[in-house]
């Protein structure tokens, strides 16, 4: 057993320590605001008003899906890129300033939405103190700026870090001439590469267009086009959050299998096509979009179905590891060996769980990317449903199960109550099958996302059974995961805590079966696969974009801001134009 | 690059699923001739929907046989008009655009769905087959009160169907010796002829009048009853055309009273009872 | 016990998962179940496993 992480890279790990900590803060609050979406929405107990409700689904969606995953994601790849180069960062100043820059914007962007809570936010910067828009802030309606500028933080301090660590990899590079990356910090390398690419659009749609116009200095813009820009981040983000946890299957799931990772070549293989194909997709959250032309639709859905394809490629090669380990544990048969795996360790058996929920997950993604049976789920409460699976379980378990594996090694304090650990995470597996079952099935009917009240004047037509059931469902299966959440920040708590113990963790990753000497070193030339990508996007986006800019303008076609408040005065405004509206 | 046989062999079986998939998805699109919403509108600005002649009147529209538009607005919290009437067995064209922030109009539980966005007008052609009656929702949060934007569609019989339109044109006050002259315009907005029985009751009174109203146009109704023949005081009047109706209330009385030095010729404006009826009104 | 602790749970955990959406499945061959027909089911498969789970096994002796 080798040394411990902590005791190899002692300033390394308090600093994975600190990003988790962030990460698993803001999970805390995000499961909680979670629940009370979850009772709310299904009118089981209302503790906020309704309007209120759109504060804490903007909190949930922005403490969860940028907070936590990729706090989460940064603490890893720290770890990663450490570990498999041997090598500390080349500048621990750079080190610091991410952080902190990632920090600061979660604070400022964190304080803009919670003041939504408050009967009376102060002004701050001409506007009052809220963001009611959702993670996905669609312009026009308009957030204080400094929502966005808390935003704009958070993702500069994203990219500071992959500066830093292709630093970290310059460096090795000129120690280790003509050696092949490890692994591990070929995924972190080729996530950032994703990640930059992608990244261009938000900050072109918010530091062009939103951040200016929630100022006052430009009057209009073109929802279109900040849309348009959005997901072409959008969707590559989920990614980001995703790849983080493909490194934890590919590098930790099989070991702690017992054996061995599969394939080291089919692992480059699949994380270069992600940083070909993850951006020229992002228009497939825009089927329904009017403005956009049905020849770029197509394109963008064959773009996505071939995504599927690295996704396969991962089930192959996590599944092979798997049974692999299993057979040098004795596991023999067809299926015999499913036994012969180590369930009884939480990290393993939240691993394995994550990657079946995901597999699930992913055909009712090819429902949302197919663009026709999209008409009939769009926006309904399947979407939630597909994220909650994919995001909420196949990234968030994993990270969960992974970090009952990683705390240990950056604390050097052994992991309490590993069978509470166990129940914790298949607890999370059946709370998140109750909610999303009911999430899926409920969107078929035509339940919307995305409100505090699903309730109409109409009845939705549900096949078997009834809404009551569903909807009871959905919030059986929130409070599962609200406790199971709970749970594991209380392990993780009490761990972190458990100086006087020595962890019990094997932290050595044995190598591939097939190793990297089995694959062409083009894999590893970097430069040509940014340039595939830049030609890729280029085709996928160059037109739709030029298109909407010539037939919407630059800035709009006069299009105002619409702030989002809950000030119960602005409410009866519009109350009054609404009632106007009516008698006309 | 060594790849393992049975990896070749999943490489082989994902990349077929993956091809599969692809073409089924372009058969339901391309190859049952379903068309998406796409960019074919011009764009339209927000602050100039009412002066544009689909949207400035949100309502229905008969354009061919069997073939109708909807002009549609959708605006925090409700869409215009609302509820929204067709026939069965029709095609009807749905425009829809946006007078503030992005909004959906979702037929609920069916694929008649598209995103509002300002700025942008979304097309898309549905068939109505059978009667029924569907919630419609907008599925993108909107602000504080999105919970709350939500339409109706009814899908109505096809003999029941019309887009006939009542108004009633009468004066409110009338000198004991004057004539009540009372005017109803029917206007059929269907392509095909409307045969309709105008009933005008007025006191004590009943007339009756066939009119057979073209297509897209209109008919005026006119009766003329004499002030003497009611007597002083309020008389109540009411105008039925097929479900339509319109009521109100007629006064004869000598104008003596306060009414003195009020102008006859302002009074001939402002008295006038000029209700009109919609499909809001309808009664069912 | 005849299974370890982890397995016992991860079978429970499984067999929720299929209770959840049984009734659907039956109403597609046109079976009807209620609710609580299922959710009795549930807990009568549920205690069965566990009791078949705690009951030493025939090849192994009684933990103490």
């Amino acid at each position: 057993m080798t040394q411990l992480f902590v005791e190899r890279f002692p300033d390394q790990a308090r600093l994975v320590r600190l990003a988790f900590f962030n990460s698993f803060a803001a999970f805390g609050i995000g499961a909680l605001f979670g629940l009370i979406q979850a009772l709310h929405r299904t009118d089981v107990l209302r503790i906020v008003e309704s309007p209120t409700y759109y504060t804490v689904l903007t909190a949930h969606g922005v403490f969860l899906v940028i907070t936590f995953t990729i706090f989460f994601l940064v603490g890893l790849y720290q770890w990663a890129v450490t570990t498999s180069l041997e090598r500390r960062p080349v500048d621990m100043r750079i080190t610091k300033a991410w952080y902190w820059l990632m920090s600061i914007g979660t604070v400022i962007a964190g304080i803009t939405i919670l003041a939504g809570f408050l009967d009376d936010p102060p002004e701050v910067l001409g506007s009052q103190l809220s963001a009611d828009v959702l993670f996905t802030f669609y312009a026009p309606l308009q957030g204080n700026p400094l929502f966005y500028v808390g935003l704009v933080l958070f993702v500069v301090g994203t990219w500071l870090a992959g500066v830093d660590w292709f630093r970290t990899w310059w460096a090795w590079k000129g120690d280790n001439p003509g050696a092949r990356i490890p692994l591990p910090t070929f995924m972190v390398l080729t996530t950032m590469i994703m990640w930059y690419i992608s990244s261009i659009g938000v900050a072109v749609a918010i530091l062009a267009f939103i951040l200016p116009w929630s100022l006052g200095l430009i009057d209009s813009l073109n929802p279109t086009l900040t849309r348009t820009l959005f997901w072409y981040f959008g969707h590559p983000v989920v990614y980001f959050w995703l790849l983080p946890a493909y490194l934890l299957w590919y590098i930790v799931l099989p070991k702690l299998s017992g054996g061995r990772l599969f394939s080291d070549p089919l692992a480059r293989v699949v994380f270069i096509l992600f940083i070909l194909l993850s951006t020229p997709v992002g228009i497939h959250h825009q089927y329904l979009d009017p403005g956009i032309a049905e020849g770029f639709k197509y394109i963008v859905m064959t773009n996505t179905m071939f995504l599927l394809l690295p996704s396969l490629l991962t089930a192959f090669t996590v599944v092979a590891s798997m049974e692999h380990g299993a057979r040098q544990r004795g596991g023999e048969g067809y299926f015999g060996w499913l036994d012969a795996l180590p369930w009884r360790n939480p990290a393993f058996t939240g691993m394995a769980l994550a990657g079946l929920v995901f597999a699930f997950g992913g055909f009712t993604g090819i429902v949302n990317a197919g663009m026709n049976i999209n008409y009939l789920v769009h926006n309904s409460a399947w979407v939630p449903g597909h994220i909650h699976t994919q995001v909420g379980t196949a990234v968030a378990l994993t990270f969960m199960a992974g970090s009952y594996w990683l705390i240990p090694q950056l604390t050097g304090n052994r992991l309490v109550w590993r069978q509470a650990a166990l129940v914790q995470v298949l607890l999370w597996f059946i709370g998140i099958v109750f909610m999303t079952n009911s999430m899926y099935r409920a969107g078929l009917v035509g339940v919307p996302r995305r409100t505090a009240e699903p309730q109409y004047a109409f009845e939705y037509d549900v096949g078997v059974g009834s809404m009551t059931e569903l909807d009871f469902q959905l919030a059986l299966g929130g409070f599962l995961l609200f406790i199971s959440a709970m749970l594991f920040l209380a392990i993780i708590f009490m761990t972190w805590r458990n100086s006087e113990s020595e962890p019990i963790v094997d932290g050595t990753i044995p190598p591939a079966l097939s190793g990297p000497e089995d694959s062409p070193r083009v894999l590893d030339n970097l430069r040509l696969w940014i340039a595939i990508a830049l030609v890729l996007v280029a085709i996928a986006y160059v037109i739709p974009l030029a298109s909407i800019v010539t037939r919407g303008g630059l800035f709009g076609p006069d299009i105002g801001p619409f702030p989002v408040f809950t000030d119960p005065m602005i409410l009866l405004e519009y109350g009054s134009k609404l009632i106007g509206m009516v008698v006309i | 690059m060594r790849i393992h046989v049975y990896e070749r062999l999943w490489l082989v079986a994902s990349m077929i699923l993956i091809v599969a998939f692809i073409a089924t998805v372009t058969y339901g699109t391309v190859g049952l001739g379903i068309t998406m919403v796409d960019d074919r509108e011009e764009t339209l600005s927000p602050g100039d929907i009412d002066e544009d002649e689909r949207f400035e009147d949100p309502r229905i529209e008969q354009v061919g046989e069997n073939e109708f538009e909807a002009y549609v607005v959708a605006m925090t919290f409700l869409f215009q008009p609302d509820p929204i009437e067709v026939p069965a067995n029709s095609e009807v064209t749905f425009y829809v655009t946006s007078r503030d922030v992005i909004h959906s109009f979702t037929v609920v539980g069916t694929n008649t769905n598209t995103m509002v966005i300002p700025g942008e007008v979304s097309v898309m052609t549905v068939e109505f087959d059978e009667p029924g009656e569907y919630g419609i929702i907008c599925n993108e949060y909107c602000g504080v009160g999105h919970h709350d934007m939500e339409a109706e569609l009814i899908v109505v019989e096809e003999d029941e169907f019309d887009l006939t339109e009542l108004s009633v044109d009468a004066p409110d006050t009338v000198e004991p010796d004057a004539e009540i002259e009372l005017t109803a315009t029917v206007s059929n907005g269907l392509i095909d002829d409307l045969e309709a029985t105008v009933t005008v009751e007025i006191g004590d009174e009943t007339f009756q009048e066939d009119v057979t109203v073209g297509g897209d146009e209109s008919e005026d109704v006119s009766i003329t009853v004499d002030a003497d023949d009611l007597g002083e005081g309020d008389h109540d009047w009411t105008v039925t055309v097929d479900d339509y109706e319109e009521t109100g209330t007629v006064s004869v009385a000598s104008d003596t009273d306060e009414n003195d030095d009020g102008s006859e010729n302002g009074e001939d404006t402002t008295d006038e009872n000029d209700a009109s009826s919609t499909v809001e009104d309808r009664l069912s | 016990m005849r299974i370890s602790f982890a397995k016992l749970l991860l079978l429970i955990a499984f067999f929720i998962v299929i209770l959840v959406e049984a009734r659907t499945v039956f109403a597609f061959f046109g079976i009807d179940v209620s609710l609580i027909g299922i959710a009795v089911t549930g807990v009568l498969v549920i205690s069965a496993l566990v009791l078949w789970a705690i009951r030493p096994g025939n090849d192994e002796p009684t933990e103490p």
